[in-house]
């Protein structure tokens, strides 16, 4: 009879606490849309998000923190309650004890929040655009500091709670502690194996039974975690619009890079281009142009510039001109609609300087199997046989298709 | 809440004292059989692997036959493992475990033989239609048309099967591993029937019913949901029954059971796009497959955890066991598979990851740790009971878990390695801001890492050659249970329940309403995702310029699906710096809406081919075809000297024509009959650029509408003005 008016008793206080605890979330998610309003377009800083993302966290912290200070409260009221031996229970006498200072306290900081945020928020330095005022800013971190203390003052009460309830362990049990728990065994909320038999849910499938655990708590609240950061990146990138889309992420990367090299061509002597390009005749500027030439070119030019799928380098007859300066355009630009890339996003200018003086010297070195000429002569005749010149017609032929 | 209920139960099971025991038996026969199965699917799939890994350190092991290339071994590899290898797991697992849950033999044995041999020959005909070159080219969907409905049919007849052994079961009420199976049947036949639309127009030949970004977007949601559907849940399910009975342990929380199930159906559905980030799919589905990826991590960890913590107790036993040792890494490895998939599908990883070997390495640990491992646990566990004797060696059984292991470990670490030092070359710049290393620098880098996970991928099959060896001497040395007699009381008509019931218990009586429920869960996140991508039409904006393909550019797109260059190149550009420096202007949704299938490709093993039009001769590519080193010194792709044989069949011109036309491509109306005068005039065009080359080709050849695919791909939106298309 008492064990079962007990139990009543302790369900209506769940489910007072339970009023309590969402009371308090309801509080502060109020006090959340409020901190939001002043000026929404500030949600695309990044920065406010962050300040916001901490301030519901912390929010988060203190009603859980709440809801185990009072649990905790409850515990320890009931068990002295119990040790009392009283009468049952009356329901104003539940205004007694620690519980209901907790509840007033986090009660009267919550109301408090958003009422102290109104102050500030008369000031109209608060609506501002898409910066963030110094207003907003110091209520944001005013809020994020009352949040701290709130979180200080619980974790002072539970503390409290927590002494009182070892004490009288001590007092009861003598100096005989319980073994500590290992810290896997917490995180996990797990019973000891041998009091499995009381959590069996008697469900039996081929002599498989269940057990009714608890979901382990990291796991429960990381998962909320992840749902929260869902909705504040759907928020930020389709909502807000504070993340760059791909396009944008794009366009950002390309102005960066441009930025940076420019910067970069300013100190180095490396800014030739097909106007400035000097011949050199330096052995190793001619020797990085040949490695170039045999990484890049020859699969095309062939081996020595003889030419193959594309035309015979060593010749004195070009196509697009034998200059360094033609050469080096040539290189640099490609001639797409006949095949010939555009090598400038593969080879530095100082590169492709050096492999045009490396092919302008390939000329007259008379290669064997060396292609037809094509195009036109240095000297301004087009190729010197009739041969040639037929060769030179099929060719811009089949390449202007 | 529950608490009342445990103190009913223990008579629970035997509460209608009034009904007499029936006596039945159940068919391990057919578990025989799929265990047959399993085992010779899994050294053919393997070696298909290994094979395949091998040619891409050393092309030349295709002897020169169009068959054994890179482009179709792949396919079959995967198609190999995971329908023949993991498909039969399933039903092995499936039809072991489903009996004794149910306390019923199979509902029909004439069902299961039909469903074997039918599987058995889908899985034949698959490989050799793939090996002919016959395929959709949509990855892990590549079967055609005919096995596509076949495998719809043997799909429906293992649902009655399940169906009607679930429905005359002697057990009230579902255990969590039904809950998995009846979610997997019917997502699973969703995702197949869905996935493949397709329009035949010869035998072994169709073109998928979408096109580029939806064609994308539904071929993704097949693919990551197939992993989620076939490799999962299935296996799941197979988990919470195995791991309990080989452990002799109890679940370790029938409530994670229950969110993790429902959480997990519901929100893999969603997570597709996340194969696609970057890519032309709009925006907000890429950010939904990256939030539900994220979201993904607790109720996948749910399941491990599940197991895990169901092993508390006996981890003593792990040590010893070696079921208990496969399990334990099976599960380990899902559990790290995936929690690194929700990361690889944040952006900034994905930016890294994507088109290298870091996928490769990332399913791997899923496919070699979760499936193999928990596959061979079972395999160690089933065929003893059903041979009613101890396993002939848990040495070998021991040794076959380590070289597993190792073997896992030295597949899988080279290759994170070499796809994070490939992706960070790919994207380096030197200082005067050009790209610091050539595309072939790239993949000769990595060729050391590909023959370090070979060897690894040798190891694996060792390990199974041994589990093969000691499986048989177990099977000579036992004597098969062919009918395995069981008792249980019929099912009552009204179930006594007593006190409170947990809620979800309701459901667990009602295998329709667990389908109807499953196929609602899984249904919505498909649906908001791709009804807008197909009816809303800024989703994919159009682009003027771009034009459908000439008759013989199609043929040269079926020879391209049909060689399964995708397996290697990628057609599409990302919004990247080094992206658009190394291939050009990065692709737009508008440029595909003519691309039946999609061919954007998953892995980049050779470089981009989205913008390759008009940047090489043609006489570079016929050149290339023949011989890739010629044109570029180290190459590792394949010679394809067969194009220059074969001849294109022009009479199918027309069906192709009027196919495209059927899927909305506009051609004019009576273009199916003068489209080969075009293809011939195109063709001979090309004939003649290659003369100039002191090339001689007939303008039949494959090789010249292949040229002309190549040389079309990208230029649509080249021809355009920069301002319209560039940002800069």
């Amino acid at each position: 009879m008492n064990a079962l008016s007990n139990l009543l008793r302790r369900s209506r206080i769940n489910r007072n606490m339970r009023k309590v605890t969402m009371l308090a979330g309801c509080l502060f998610s109020s006090s959340l849309l409020w901190a939001q309003r002043p000026a929404p377009d500030a949600m695309g800083d990044p920065f406010v998000v962050t300040l916001v993302v901490i301030m519901a966290l912390l929010a988060l912290i203190i009603g859980l923190l709440a809801y185990v200070v009072l649990g905790s409260a409850e515990l320890y009221r009931d068990k002295e309650k119990q040790e009392a031996a009283l009468l049952p229970l009356e329901p104003e006498k539940k205004s007694q004890g620690v519980a209901p200072v907790v509840t007033a306290v986090v009660v009267l900081l919550l109301v408090g929040l958003p009422g102290l945020a109104q102050v500030n928020s008369i000031d109209p330095d608060a609506v501002v655009g898409y910066k963030l005022s110094d207003t907003a800013f110091y209520l944001m971190t005013g809020v994020i500091f009352v949040e701290l203390l709130v979180i200080a003052a619980l974790l002072y009460n539970l503390r409290v709670l927590l002494d009182i309830k070892k004490k009288k362990v001590f007092a009861t049990n003598g100096a005989t502690a319980k073994p500590k728990e290992h810290w896997w065994d917490k995180i996990n909320k797990f019973k000891p194996v041998e009091q499995e038999a009381a959590m069996d849910m008697g469900h039996e499938y081929d002599g498989i039974r269940e057990l009714d655990n608890r979901l382990p708590p990291w796991w429960l609240y990381g998962f909320y975690a992840c749902i929260i950061f869902s909705v504040v990146y759907l928020w930020r990138f389709h909502v807000s619009h504070s993340g760059p889309s791909s396009e944008e992420e794009y366009q950002l990367a390309v102005k960066e890079a441009e930025e940076k090299k420019a910067a970069y061509l300013v100190k180095a002597a490396n800014n030739v281009d097909e106007h400035s390009v000097k011949l050199m005749t330096d052995a190793s500027d001619l020797a990085n142009g040949q490695k170039i030439f045999e990484t890049a070119c020859f699969a095309c030019h062939g081996k020595l510039g003889e030419g193959g799928v594309g035309p015979n380098l060593t010749d004195k007859f070009w196509l697009h001109g034998g200059s360094v300066q033609d050469i080096f355009k040539t290189i640099k630009y490609g001639v797409p609609e006949k095949g010939m890339k555009s090598w400038k996003d593969d080879y530095s200018p100082a590169q492709i300087a050096q492999l045009a003086s490396y092919i302008h010297s390939l000329k007259g070195s008379n290669p064997p199997n060396g292609k037809a000429a094509q195009g036109e002569s240095e000297a301004g005749e087009a190729g010197d046989d009739a041969g040639a010149q037929e060769a030179a017609k099929v060719a811009v032929d089949s390449s202007g298709k | 809440m529950i608490v009342s209920e445990s103190t009913a139960a223990p008579a629970q099971h035997l509460t209608s004292p009034s009904l007499p025991v029936e006596k039945f038996s159940y068919d391990n026969k057919i578990v025989k059989w799929f265990a047959y199965a399993v085992l010779f699917w899994s050294l053919v799939g393997m070696l298909a692997g290994l094979w395949a890994s091998i040619s891409l350190f050393y092309p030349g092991i295709n002897l020169g036959l169009p068959a054994t290339t890179f482009g179709r071994m792949r396919p079959v590899h995967t198609n190999a493992v995971i329908f023949a290898f993991v498909g039969n797991g399933i039903f092995m697992g499936v039809y072991y475990s489903l009996q004794r849950l149910c306390k019923a033999r199979m509902f029909s044995d004439a069902l299961s033989k039909i469903h074997f041999w039918g599987w058995q020959g889908i899985i034949v005909a698959g490989a050799i239609t793939l090996f002919a070159g016959f395929t959709t080219g949509k990855e892990y969907a590549e079967l055609e048309w005919p096995i596509d409905i076949a495998i719809t049919l043997v799909w429906v007849i293992f649902g009655i099967n399940i169906f009607g052994t679930i429905i005359k079961r002697r057990e009230s009420h579902l255990y969590v591993a039904i809950w998995f199976y009846i979610a997997t049947w019917v997502t699973v036949a969703m995702l197949h029937i869905v996935n493949s639309f397709e329009l035949p127009i010869s035998l072994f030949k169709s073109y998928s019913w979408y096109a580029g970004v939806q064609d994308a977007l539904v071929q993704w949601w097949y693919g990551h949901n197939a992993v989620a559907f076939f490799l999962t849940t299935p296996y799941l399910g197979l988990m919470y029954y195995f791991l309990p009975k080989a452990a002799n342990r109890p679940v370790y929380s029938y409530r994670l059971s229950i969110i993790h199930f429902w959480a997990l159906i519901f929100i893999y559905i969603w997570a597709g796009p996340h194969h696609l980030l970057y890519t032309t799919l709009p925006d907000w589905a890429q950010s939904l497959g990256v939030v539900f990826s994220v979201m993904l991590i607790a109720p996948s960890w749910g399941g491990m955890l599940n197991g895990l913590f169901t092993l508390r107790g006996a981890w003593d036993k792990v040590r010893e066991d070696p079921v208990l040792k496969f399990l334990v890494v099976a599960i380990t490895c899902y559990g790290m598979a995936t929690f690194e998939g929700p990361m690889l599908s944040l952006k900034n990883v994905n930016a890294i990851s994507h088109f290298t070997d870091w996928t490769i390495a990332h399913v791997h640990i899923g496919a070699l740790g979760w499936n193999g491992f928990l596959t061979f646990g079972v395999l160690y566990w089933i065929i003893p009971k059903m041979w009613n004797t101890p396993l002939y060696s848990k040495k070998l059984a021991g040794t076959h878990f380590w070289i597993g292991t190792i073997g896992i470990i030295l597949y899988a670490i080279p290759l994170y390695w070499a796809g994070f030092a490939q992706s960070m070359m790919w994207k380096t710049f030197t200082e005067e801001g050009q790209l610091k290393f050539q595309f072939l620098e790239t993949v000769t880098h990595v060729i050391p890492m590909y023959v370090t996970r070979s060897i690894g991928g040798a190891l694996y099959i060792v390990g199974a050659v041994i589990m093969v060896y000691n499986l048989r001497k177990t099977i000579k040395q036992g004597s098969f249970v062919a009918n395995e007699a069981a008792e249980a009381a019929p099912l009552p008509k009204e179930v006594a329940t007593h006190g409170k019931q947990h809620w979800h218990r309701w459901i667990e009586k009602r295998p329709m309403q667990m389908l109807v429920f499953s196929l609602i869960a899984v249904a919505i996140g498909g649906i908001l995702e791709m009804v807008p991508t197909f009816l809303v039409k800024s989703n994919v904006p159009t682009l003027s310029s771009v034009k459908p393909y000439t008759p013989l550019e199609l043929h040269g797109r079926d020879i391209y699906v049909r060689e399964g260059c995708y397996t290697c190149h990628s057609q599409m550009v990302r919004p990247f710096r080094d992206e658009v420096a190394r291939y050009g202007e990065y692709s737009k949704a508008g440029e595909f809406v003519y691309d039946h299938p999609f061919q954007w490709g998953s892995k980049r093993t050779g470089p981009d081919l989205a913008r390759l039009g008009g940047k090489y001769p043609d006489s570079w590519h016929y050149n290339h075809m023949l011989d890739p080193q010629s044109m570029s010194p180290g190459s590792i792709m394949p010679s394809y000297g067969w194009l220059l044989d074969n001849k294109i069949d022009t009479s199918k011109t027309p069906a192709m024509i009027r196919a495209m036309q059927t899927l909305g491509v506009p051609y004019p109306a009576g273009y199916d009959q003068e489209a080969n005068k075009d293809l011939t005039a195109q063709a001979e065009s090309i004939k003649k650029s290659l003369q100039a080359e002191k090339i001689k080709t007939n303008h039949q050849q494959e090789i010249v509408a292949l040229i002309a695919y190549l040389q079309r791909m990208g230029k649509d939106i080249k021809s355009v003005p920069k301002e319209e298309t560039a940002i800069k």
